[in-house]
């Protein structure tokens, strides 16, 4: 079994560092301090830490914020950033105005 | 993995194992639960529009929100120590047509039946509680104690909490039998080993039904796969939650500013079920039309991310929930058909209870498994 | 839904370059990019590219993407501008944002040529406006001909940080220090070179500690760190900045392949998530394909051929040529992919520390620990002679594919050999007429032309310059060593300035003659006064 799958495992008291108020995440202000904390709490994926604290989430999608994210989430967890699993990619790669999504061109004939 | 023996064993970590495994904690019973995703909550868990409804329910169902929304949701952060967002911003179904009103009253009629305080408003009322919704509108039902909360922080504050009290998760971890010991349902085969228990909760969502058929039970539903959409943040415009007669879209402004809205392009029924949750070209546009029928002002907002998930839909359109008793020890929790989490916190409830045999808080015999039968 | 043959997302050196091959055999492609301009990065790179003959060596960047778009216009392949993938659906579907609508288009092969992002680090106010990407600043100042700052201070010695470094020198900022966490230079020593011998500092086991400032930047400190990266207390250095510019590395923009399905993995000698691809630059999806830096970061040259295989491939893949013609193309381009894919900053030997060169001569410990090589380093290395009268000096130290000072010189006094990284070496009985194409021709500005006239006490220095205003015979100034700090004064005695050397100035200044070997940069005016320089390059560029 994975290490991050074993939901028993004790990562031991949440012990401040320093750098915790530093914000990782721009878009929601997401610092990692906070992003430590979650996994302390039991949060060991990065699909579950963009869930439960936004981070990667907000208008640039994770562009700047994932590898750091990734970084400090394998740090605590003591593995591999290459063993977490990527967090997933949706649409819209830019983000985009409800106006324009919903309207949709007529078929070109260039 | 060491210990793989416990009192209660739950297979899923949604919305619905967590709460159930949460409840079941406090009560001091040891618990383990198996998710076969590697992420917690990945199911429609993490991907539903936030709801915490009671109007617009099967009158089957209402009882069980009526008392979430009355006894559980109000407390839940302070009870989960986390924030999960909860806001009582009363629900407006909106209507554009005469034939939409005769709806949303027929929906009305079966709720007042059951106590519920909802009620039909005109164009001008609906636009005094919220002046965003469009001149078209022409009318809404209303009800005033409805709400929503953020699905994403629920699911982990129940995870998370259930984990405090010694609730014993493990994700990854499929499970590929359940298997009887005696008469009664005592093991769960997987492939990290054996687990065993007093009782088995299983709330899989459509998964559930293969683990189910180990052990010969069927639940009649089927994997529809739906879409939601989620906007950059904006300044706050509006506290409800808002869905339409016509079905075209649903959802709320987001304690963070964000839009969260779910609708469909009316092609589910048909497209192809490829086994992943891939999002298709024409849904997300689909539904952005459908809102700025109602809401023009949102024109600009951007949308950030789109998704997919699979309702697990039953063919009578309310769950399966509570024991089954073709299968001493077994307790179902699936088919939610997509109106799962405004209901989780009575359903952990009533399931915790379920599994250990005591009176349940509420009724839950309408939800029974063999309820179910061919035409006479 | 609109229809073609194949669909090409990224109009940058690999897309377009795919689409150029796809064209050729006859498929109908089209090529979206978000971007106003084509070319992805090549527009922004104003310096001469590294590499061989063949393949677009001593060209500017911006020049290859302007011959990139004209062979696209006249094959018919339909370029889309401001015209932004949304999103990559089910059958080979891309939904693309073009003004305020979207449109669907289907293909049956889809390049993915997007690109690459940069990276970020964290510190004490790395969110203050004022902290950018070196990438972003480049585009600044490249397209759009704005200065991103006064004073600037670079994170990061790769390829990115000193370019980058250079061209806002040559727009005019003040860089003031190059740093980096890396206990060496992590870009081509040329490249260091030429930025440190204008006199930029190079701090190698340092980090910025926190930029200052409430609103904006207005100063930055750094401190040196220990070897697990600890900062050692006592040893910060302040600098009054204006701006920080980031250069740690890129990251493969792969989301669209995710979002199709196509099987990525974490690679990280590939510089992030990059999708499983066979030779061709096939993904798990068939008749999806990956070229560029969003398979894996490289250079724009390694772009353009995996972007011409990867069109190769598609090509092949729908018919319009059979595997035997795919074949013997994509061999002709595997040699050139494997020929830029050697020497010391090969994908292969990154993170690896290469001690002697394949010469087995030992590196320069100065240049990688400062960005220069030191005086009693240089003579070392076979590019650097000494004779009386005019003659090359190759400061070239380290193996790198490139080798037009072999084909620039018309006496044939240079030679690198057939093997691309070898170090060019001046031939002994060479008849070096002082025509200083090598000079020019030179990516790397690392050749000098050094005449020597003992007897007469002084020599002649001809360095490449590339700053406006360029000084003019006549002028007096200061001879700035390779670390860039002043070894002596310095009068210009020619100044030349033709179409072959494409915008390089050969500036020659008169030096005492045991200056020969040390003087290798002109500042006009006392030893004290700040340059004030604005590029050449950048200066064309933005006019063309």
């Amino acid at each position: 079994m994975k290490e991050i799958c074993d939901r028993t495992r004790d990562l031991g008291p949440f012990e401040p560092k320093p750098g915790d108020d530093q914000i990782v995440c721009r878009c929601e202000e997401v610092t990692q301090g906070e992003i430590r904390r979650a996994v302390h709490d039991g949060l060991f994926t990065i699909a579950e830490i963009r869930r439960y604290l936004r981070c990667g989430m907000g208008l640039c999608q994770g562009q700047t914020c994932s590898r750091l994210v990734k970084g400090i989430v394998a740090r605590e967890l003591g593995v591999s950033p290459d063993e977490l699993e990527p967090a997933s990619s949706r649409a819209p790669m830019r983000p985009i105005e409800m106006s324009v999504f919903a309207k949709e061109a007529e078929r070109d004939e260039r | 993995m060491s210990d793989k023996t416990s009192d209660v064993i739950v297979v899923g970590a949604g919305i619905i194992g967590c709460a159930t495994a949460y409840y079941l904690a406090k009560k001091g019973v040891s618990v383990t639960i198996l998710e076969a995703d590697e992420v917690i909550g990945n199911g429609g868990s993490t991907r539903n529009g936030g709801g915490v409804r009671q109007s617009g329910r099967d009158p089957r169902e209402l009882p069980l929100a009526m008392y979430a929304v009355k006894n559980l949701w109000p407390t839940l952060s302070e009870e989960l120590g986390a924030d999960v967002e909860y806001c009582q911003g009363g629900n407006l179904r909106l209507g554009k047509t005469e034939r939409h009103l005769e709806i949303l009253r027929g929906l009305r009629d079966k709720a007042v039946a059951l106590g519920l305080d909802m009620r039909m408003i005109d164009g001008d009322e609906v636009r005094a509680i919220n002046p965003y919704l469009s001149e078209e509108v022409i009318g809404a039902s209303w009800c005033p104690t409805d709400g929503h909360a953020n699905p994403l922080k629920a699911t982990y504050a129940y995870y998370t909490a259930a984990r405090r009290l010694g609730a014993r998760f493990y994700s990854g971890c499929p499970v590929l039998e359940l298997r009887k010991v005696k008469g009664e349902l005592r093991q769960v085969v997987t492939p990290e080993g054996t687990f065993e228990a007093g009782s088995v909760v299983v709330a899989a969502g459509y998964d559930s039904r293969k683990i189910l058929n180990t052990v010969g039970i069927d639940v009649p539903m089927s994997n529809v796969l739906i879409e939601a959409l989620v906007t950059e943040m904006e300044p706050p415009m509006f506290k409800q939650m808002l869905g339409t007669a016509d079905a075209d879209f649903y959802g709320h402004q987001t304690s963070h500013g964000s839009f969260v809205f779910g609708g469909d392009s009316g092609f589910e029924t048909v497209n192809e079920d490829n086994g992943h949750d891939r999002t298709t070209s024409v849904t997300a546009p689909a539904i952005c039309r459908g809102i700025l029928r109602y809401i023009p002002k949102l024109a600009n907002a951007k949308i950030v991310r789109t998704w997919a998930g699979f309702e697990d839909v039953c063919i009578d359109g309310v769950p399966v929930l509570g024991p089954v008793d073709e299968v001493p020890g077994l307790v179902v929790a699936c088919a939610f058909t997509g109106h799962g989490f405004g209901i989780s916190p009575i359903v952990g409830t009533l399931l915790a209870e379920s599994a250990l045999g005591e009176p349940t808080t509420l009724d839950i015999s309408a939800f029974r498994y063999d309820r179910f039968a061919a035409r006479a | 839904m609109n229809r073609t043959d194949i669909i090409v997302v990224g109009a940058g050196p690999a897309g377009m370059s795919a689409a150029i091959e796809a064209a050729k055999r006859g498929a109908h492609v089209t090529v979206f990019d978000e971007n106003s301009r084509p070319g992805g990065q090549l527009f922004k790179q104003i310096h001469k590219f590294f590499g061989s003959k063949e393949h677009h060596a001593k060209i500017r960047g911006f020049v290859i993407g302007e011959e990139l778009m004209e062979e696209a216009a006249r094959l018919g392949v339909d370029v889309r501008l401001d015209s932004t993938v949304i999103g990559l659906y089910q059958d080979k579907e891309v939904v693309v944002r073009e003004g305020e609508e979207v449109s669907h288009h289907k293909a049956d092969a889809i390049v993915i040529a997007t690109g690459a992002a940069e990276n970020m680090v964290t510190f004490e106010g790395w969110t203050l406006p004022g902290v950018i990407g070196a990438g972003a600043a480049q585009t600044m100042m490249n397209l759009h001909g704005v200065r991103p700052g006064e004073r600037v201070l670079m994170l990061g010695t790769g390829n990115v940080g000193l370019v980058v470094s250079y061209q806002l020198k040559q727009a005019g900022c003040d860089v003031v220090a190059l740093v980096d966490a890396a206990p060496r230079v992590g870009g081509y020593g040329v490249h260091a070179a030429k930025v440190a011998r204008t006199g930029v500092p190079f701090y190698l086991s340092h980090t910025i500690k926190r930029a200052e400032g409430t609103d904006h930047v207005t100063g930055v400190t750094i401190a040196q760190v220990d070897s697990h990266f600890q900062f050692v207390p006592g040893t910060e250095k302040h600098f009054d900045v204006d701006t920080i510019c980031v250069a740690v590395g890129l990251s493969p923009m792969s989301q669209l392949f995710k979002m199709d399905g196509c099987k990525v993995v974490d690679d990280r000698k590939k510089g992030g998530q990059v999708p499983v691809v066979d030779d061709l630059g096939e993904t798990s999806t068939p008749g999806i394909f990956a070229a560029g830096d969003v398979s894996g970061i490289e250079e724009a040259s390694s772009a353009m051929i995996e972007g011409r295989i990867a069109g190769l491939a598609a090509a092949e893949y729908l018919g319009f040529i059979d595997k035997d013609e795919m074949d013997k193309a994509v061999v002709a381009n595997d040699a050139a992919l494997d020929g830029l894919r050697q020497g010391m900053f090969a994908p292969k030997n990154r993170g690896k520390l290469v001690t002697t060169t394949e010469e087995g001569i030992p590196v320069s410990q100065s240049l990688l620990e400062h960005g220069y090589v030191a005086d009693d380093e240089i003579a070392r290395f076979p590019g650097v002679t000494r004779r009386v009268g005019i003659h090359p000096v190759i400061e070239c130290t380290q193996n790198i594919p490139c080798n037009p000072c072999q084909d620039a010189c018309p006496k044939h006094c240079i030679k690198v050999g057939d093997h691309i990284t070898q170090l060019p070496a001046v031939e002994a009985n060479s008849a070096c007429i002082g025509c200083g194409m090598c000079v020019a021709s030179c990516p790397g500005q690392a050749i000098f032309l050094v005449d020597e006239k003992d007897e007469e006490g002084f020599a002649d220095v001809t360095l490449p310059y590339e700053f406006l205003p360029v000084p003019a015979k006549g002028e007096r100034g200061v001879a700035l060593g390779r670390d860039g700090s002043p070894v002596c004064e310095a009068e210009v005695v020619s100044v030349r300035q033709t179409r072959a050397f494409d915008h390089t100035a050969l500036l020659t200044m008169r030096v005492p003659a045991d200056m020969a070997m040390r003087a290798r940069f002109f500042r006009a005016g006392s030893a004290g006064a700040a340059a004030n320089e604005t590029s050449a390059a950048a200066a064309t560029a933005a006019a063309e």
